[in-house]
């Protein structure tokens, strides 16, 4: 079964696996192929990276059309390899190249998708924790998945803390900011909020230097929480106070170009306090999705139109066109 | 773990017939009969609690006790990696060891290392079995292969469901149906003694087959009957389990298999037997498996 798969090109290196493109010969699709590291040997003491083992075993239990697809798994002696769907793009470079229009329409398919994916896990008590627009990945077909279950875990047992170390600092909910040790759904639902804002925006709506920071990001925009709109926040673990430095303005005077049923769902998804926060569910029924323009067809999601330049590229011949290496999988 | 059991790789991948188990042994059942293998059931299950909780104890610094249900997990790693493999391909206690550290990660407890617990292991099996153990031959290296090879072996399916939390549902239904109820004369009683017995069930009940065979749902009921009976209160459930609607052909048999593996349980001399299974036990082979065929292949021994 190993002989399956043709490498074509190396895609990318994360913190624990080598990504490679590689074509099913049985199928003729191609496939992303993560390779886990072995790591060095003071890691290698611990064997397996947790990061990688939860990926496993939550991609191997959860099917969906939003969620990235687990194909196949190849083992080997000393590594594990494993076959993901091929998505030709993320939302981060969808959003970063300029020369895409994002239409409304198009903002409302891809918001979506996100909330769709994203009810399926929360629907089956799994948090993502870790949302971010190149977490979101993009094929020409224009459907949008959820990816990188590295930090995702199960919820909902009592007596658990978990860490609040999780979330990119950017996309980061205030509860995470002030040391909550025990979160729920929230934590995923801000982050939807700030990618919206980045579709709209086409930059980081809180781009915070530091923990402080982020929270001085977020209240300049959205003004202070009090006692009464979050009744626990001052019995945080890192809680402090902090004064926005600017004036509070609606949220129409940063995004002037965004309908109020938008507005009305990204404040929904931006309330300090967790427990009042939207969920999926309550979010995709909100007005926004039932008010014109629809979303567009998935195939109408533009798409960047040259790729960026690879990194670490290790093509051997630039034709590109026929597999320069395989990997060797036996 | 809420995640739906009918979805899951547990039951698409990992439900078996009773047959098929024994066609998938067919390796080690030249070597043992099946009553033997049943006790062997029973001595790995004892064993890796053992290793779980009684070396831990031992070693002052590490001071750290497994939950139950880690050692449920790495149980039924173990027996999901001998349908696939034989005694011969890789030696049982590496495999016990390994099965420990990744359900340790897997239900995201802290963990010790393989070799730790493979010193647990040199600690346990001679007190309690009199069988002796040299961890010499497994050198950190295979130790960590070790893991990549059941990872493999259990084809990542990493998500087990357990009887425990389908048990409590149906406790707390019987708790309400027994307050409510016309037919039943009286609440029952002692609800904590009968959690605790329910329990000590499903946690033996992984002494035999039934995690392979049946869906946790029915392994919890057939564990709430059992609990019963051996509190000698078993007429108490009768009224209750008229109105519980589940494939009873299914429990029957399972709770069968609870009995005789609690009567095969009580004829076992562990400490006269263990030592005679363990002598049988094969060498593992020189030959790696054909799956995963390495340049350097180190041999285990016991």
């Amino acid at each position: 079964m190993s002989r399956r798969y043709d490498t074509i090109k190396h895609l990318g290196e994360g913190q624990f696996a080598n990504v490679y493109l590689a074509q099913d010969l049985e199928s003729g699709e191609c496939v992303a192929i993560k390779k886990i590291k072995l790591g060095s040997r003071e890691e290698a003491k611990d064997g397996i990276n947790r990061t990688a083992i939860r990926e496993i075993k939550l991609l191997k239990e959860i099917h969906h059309d939003n969620i990235i697809g687990l194909r196949d798994v190849i083992g080997h002696r000393t590594s594990i390899q494993l076959v993901f769907d091929f998505m030709d793009t993320d939302l981060e470079h969808v959003i970063k190249d300029k020369e895409i229009i994002l239409m409304p329409a198009h903002i409302k398919n891809i918001t979506m998708q996100m909330l769709l994916g994203l009810e399926f896990l929360h629907v089956h008590w799994i948090l993502h924790r870790d949302l971010k627009p190149n977490n979101l990945l993009m094929n020409k077909m224009g459907r949008v998945k959820l990816t990188d279950f590295g930090l995702a875990r199960f919820f909902g047992s009592p007596n658990r803390n978990y860490t609040h170390q999780v979330v990119t600092r950017w996309y980061r909910a205030p509860e995470l900011l002030f040391g909550a040790r025990s979160y729920g759904v929230g934590i995923d639902i801000w982050s939807v909020g700030c990618i919206i804002a980045e579709l709209l925006l086409r930059n980081p709506i809180f781009p915070g230097e530091s923990d402080i920071d982020q929270l001085v990001k977020i209240f300049n925009i959205l003004g202070c929480p009090t006692p009464e709109t979050w009744p626990n926040m001052t019995e945080m673990n890192s809680y402090v106070i902090i004064k926005p430095q600017t004036e509070y303005m609606a949220l129409n005077y940063y995004f002037s170009a965004a309908p109020q049923d938008l507005l009305d769902l990204m404040a929904g998804m931006w309330t300090f306090d967790p427990i009042k926060r939207l969920t999926c569910t309550q979010s995709l029924q909100m007005e926004y999705f039932r008010t014109q323009p629809f979303c567009c067809l998935d195939e109408e999601l533009p798409l960047p139109k040259k790729q960026q330049p690879q990194k670490r590229s290790r093509r051997l011949d630039d034709d590109g066109t026929r597999p320069v290496r395989r990997l060797n999988f036996d | 773990m809420a995640l739906n059991f009918w979805k899951s790789s547990h039951c698409q991948q990992w439900i078996f017939d009773k047959t098929e188990i024994w066609k998938q042994r067919a390796e080690d059942m030249k070597i043992y009969n099946e009553e033997e293998y049943n006790r062997l059931n029973i001595f790995w299950a004892n064993f890796i609690t053992a290793v779980a909780t009684e070396g831990a104890h031992s070693q002052a610094n590490v001071g750290c006790k497994l939950r139950q249900q880690v050692i449920a997990t790495a149980i039924i790693y173990f027996k999901r990696f001998y349908l696939r493999q034989s005694f011969r391909d890789m030696c049982p206690f590496l495999v016990a060891s390994t099965a420990l550290f990744l359900a340790c990660k897997v239900e995201e407890h802290t963990t010790l290392s393989v070799s730790s617990f493979l010193k647990n292991t040199a600690i346990v099996l001679p007190k309690r079995w009199g069988v002796t153990f040299e961890t010499t031959s497994t050198k950190n290296g295979v130790v960590y292969d070790s893991e990549f090879i059941l990872v493999e072996i259990l084809d990542c399916c990493l998500v087990v469901h357990h009887a425990s939390r389908p048990m409590f549902e149906l406790l707390e239904d019987l708790k309400q149906f027994t307050q409510q109820s016309t037919i039943a004369n009286q609440p029952i009683k002692d609800l904590e003694a009968i959690e605790a017995q329910c329990q000590k069930v499903a946690n033996d009940s992984l002494r035999c087959d039934v995690s392979l065979i049946f869906p946790p749902h029915v392994i919890g009921l057939s564990s709430i009957m059992v609990a019963m009976e051996l509190m000698g209160r078993g007429e108490e459930l009768e009224a209750w389990l008229v109105e519980v609607d589940t494939d009873f052909e299914k429990v029957t048999d399972c709770v069968e298999q609870i009995y005789k593996m609690y009567t095969l349980w009580k004829s076992f001399d562990e400490k006269e037997e263990v030592k005679k299974l363990m002598a049988k036990l094969p060498k593992p082979n020189q030959q790696p498996p054909p799956q995963q065929q390495h340049q350097h292949q180190q041999g285990y021994h016991l």
